[in-house]
């Protein structure tokens, strides 16, 4: 078996199609350039008072369901991608060990609110980003990625639907959603940790390991679905952030980097929509 | 009767104009609607909206994430085309055939009426042999109702119902959102 | 009540535990540098593997039982600077040379299509061993002046029991033709010979020598 796993080996059964996050940025349409109307306000944050959101939550579930393999994988992989001692200390396998069970049980808990929720497994596509963005060949880069960027996003979608579930009054949802919670916060402060540790006397690496994350944290705002305006779906989590480790200008640089995302977003599609007009024009 | 089908060549997905007619008129005859349709997708939105108009002509609006292939983005379903169609020629159905004259426009339905009124239209496609997912619509009724006994009855019984006026639906939603 | 302070035995009448063990602490700390050593490299394969298995159930079982592996390596890592070994590196060593060729061959599949070639290393073969290893050191040690290592042993031989009982379902359940019978028993036979070279996962005596018995 190989060290560093590429994203487009990662193995699934026949009932899944991945895509990769430059095919889903493709896409030249947006939620966010919905039309406004008197009965439907344009707020794509996703609360029970959307008219879609029990779609939209099925969705988002199916999204936490693949991204928990995900980071399942790339858990298990700094297991095994690593030496012990020379590339990675023996005690930050152990606790990538613990991670893989703690995803292996997400992706069960997912599966089951799936179901409860009325999805297919593959129902969806899987966007690969996850894994794609997250398992660098550093483990410092690794740890930055995987547990403070997208850990950090799960516990961002985690809130939002630990929410939604009691807004709605859904028991199992919002009971799920705050144990997957409590993991998420302990797997960020790990990786806070672990980045402080074994960059102490390194500051160019810690340095590096930040800028990493900062691209990776831009990269999981997906064009603005996670920023604290009410026009992306989901919210930024700053109590359960702050809980797991990251400081007021970590959560603050966060904050500004999703509606940098937003935006660019929209540029985008308004581009991305006049260059296929002006496409179909000319053929 | 032949619907039609605003656009006819798709710029942002890759949708077939004539298969959305076809799925269309297959449906108009099974549901013995007694006008013409015009189907309208808005696809600059991979939302998934409807709104339907009705007079001479059924008009059904429709944002084009409702007829997308969710594993496939961009691309059409076959299936999220019949059933989305089927959902809004059956609640037009019911507003021409009598009995729903008092249900509000749709826009001022509410989300437990169109919850409820999904339920209803969905039964009776799962009936007529469209596959679908009870517990997709279970769900969302739940979301609506509550999540409790009180409210999955009034689901089971409006699931396996036809032939219901607006009023005995709305009683029947009403009560199961008493809980 | 009893009188409190009536002279009791220190060792109640069905506490029979016995002070002799076959292990003293030198050779009770290479085995546990053994043990860390392979189950080290047990949950480094696992978890590497959970990218590569397509089948979702086996995914999360491996994801699952990384994690106890882990946990008994690090349990290990633990014991040993209480049986004189500051430095637990230097003895984190494996058995032999064999037992490095039983991991590097037991790691080789990656291809999705081998899962069952995979299970079978880790469930037929490794884990076993595992359970013969761990089974005789708690029968032949100290009762007592090695009860630490017995803890960790009982604590450890529990997960293998049940993620050995795990996996030799998740097979039963991929091989479904005589092919694949046929697959899986060579893939055995091939670890358990470089098995049998490594003599266990703590080398030769792993699970004791036996004595030679005189026939009639």
């Amino acid at each position: 078996m190989r060290k560093f796993f590429p994203v487009d080996s990662l193995a699934r059964d026949s009932r899944f199609n991945q895509i990769t996050m430059s095919q889903s940025q493709a896409d030249p349409r947006s939620p966010l350039m919905a039309a406004d109307t008197d009965k439907r306000p344009k707020a794509n944050r996703l609360q029970p008072s959307r008219p879609d959101a029990s779609d939209a939550a099925r969705s988002l579930m199916h999204g936490i369901f693949v991204g928990e393999i995900q980071a399942l994988e790339g858990a298990g992989r700094t297991c095994h991608d690593f030496e012990t001692g020379t590339e990675a200390p023996f005690a930050l396998k152990l606790d990538m060990a613990r991670q893989a069970w703690d995803e292996a049980r997400h992706v069960e808990i997912s599966v089951k609110l799936s179901e409860w929720m009325g999805s297919e497994i593959g129902q969806y596509a899987e966007n690969t980003v996850l894994f794609e963005a997250a398992c660098s060949t550093d483990p410092v880069l690794r740890l930055a990625g995987v547990n403070r960027a997208l850990e950090g996003l799960a516990i961002d979608v985690f809130t939002t639907m630990k929410e939604f579930g009691g807004i709605a009054g859904d028991p199992y949802l919002e009971f799920c959603e705050d144990w997957m919670l409590a993991d998420e916060v302990t797997h960020v402060k790990m990786g806070s940790d672990w980045l402080r540790r074994i960059t102490e006397n390194d500051p160019d690496r810690r340095k590096k390991a930040l800028e990493f994350q900062s691209v990776v944290d831009k990269i999981f705002s997906f064009g603005g679905t996670r920023s604290d305006s009410q026009e992306s779906p989901i919210g930024l989590a700053r109590r359960f952030r702050e809980l797991a480790g990251f400081t007021d200008a970590e959560v603050e640089d966060i904050a500004d980097v999703s509606l940098r995302a937003l935006e660019e977003r929209k540029e985008f599609t308004r581009q991305a929509q006049a260059d296929a007009v002006e496409q179909f024009a000319a053929s | 009767m032949t619907a039609t089908v605003e656009p006819s060549e798709f710029k942002f997905v890759s949708f077939d104009a004539d298969l959305i007619a076809s799925i269309a008129d297959g449906l108009v005859d099974v549901l013995g609607i007694d006008r013409p349709v015009h189907v309208i997708v808005d696809e600059a939105t991979p939302l998934a909206r409807t709104r339907t108009e009705i007079g001479d002509t059924i008009t059904i609006r429709v944002e084009s994430g409702a007829f997308e292939d969710a594993r496939q983005p961009r691309h059409q379903s076959e299936l999220s085309t019949a059933a989305t169609l089927a959902r809004a020629l059956l609640r037009a159905r019911d507003r021409i055939s009598g009995g729903f004259g008092e249900a509000p426009a749709d826009d001022d339905l509410d989300l437990r009426q169109i919850a409820a009124w999904e339920v209803y239209c969905v039964g009776r496609m799962e009936r007529l042999g469209v596959p679908v997912n009870p517990q997709r619509w279970k769900y969302n009724f739940r979301n609506r109702h509550g999540f409790n006994d009180i409210a999955d009855a009034a689901f089971e019984r409006i699931w396996a119902a036809d032939g219901l006026s607006w009023g005995e639906l709305e009683a029947v939603s009403t009560a199961g959102a008493t809980a | 009540m009893a009188d409190p302070f009536k002279p009791r035995a220190p060792f109640a009448p069905w506490d029979r535990r016995q002070l002799p063990g076959m292990f003293d602490v030198e050779e009770t700390a290479r085995r546990v540098g053994n043990y860390k050593w392979a189950e080290m490299k047990l949950f480094e394969a696992l978890g590497g593997w959970i990218a590569t298995v397509p089948e979702l159930d086996v995914k999360m079982r491996l994801g699952t039982h990384c994690y106890h592996h882990a946990w008994h390596a690090e349990l290990w890592h633990k014991r040993l600077p209480e049986l004189r070994e500051m430095n637990p590196d230097r003895l984190t060593l494996p058995a032999n040379d064999a037992m490095v060729e039983f991991v590097a061959a037991l790691t080789e599949p990656e291809a999705p299509e081998t899962t069952i070639e995979k299970l079978v290393g880790v469930y037929r073969v490794f884990i076993p061993h595992f359970i013969s290893a761990y089974t005789f050191h708690m029968n032949n040690t100290s009762e007592i002046t090695d009860a630490p290592t017995i803890r960790t042993l009982k604590l450890a031989l529990q997960d293998e029991f049940d993620d050995w009982r795990d996996g030799e379902m998740m097979l039963q359940s991929l091989i479904e033709t005589p092919e694949e019978v046929d697959r899986a028993a060579a893939h055995h036979a091939k670890l358990e010979k470089l098995m049998l070279a490594a003599g266990g996962i703590a080398g030769p005596g792993s699970i004791g020598n036996l004595p030679a018995v005189k026939g009639n």
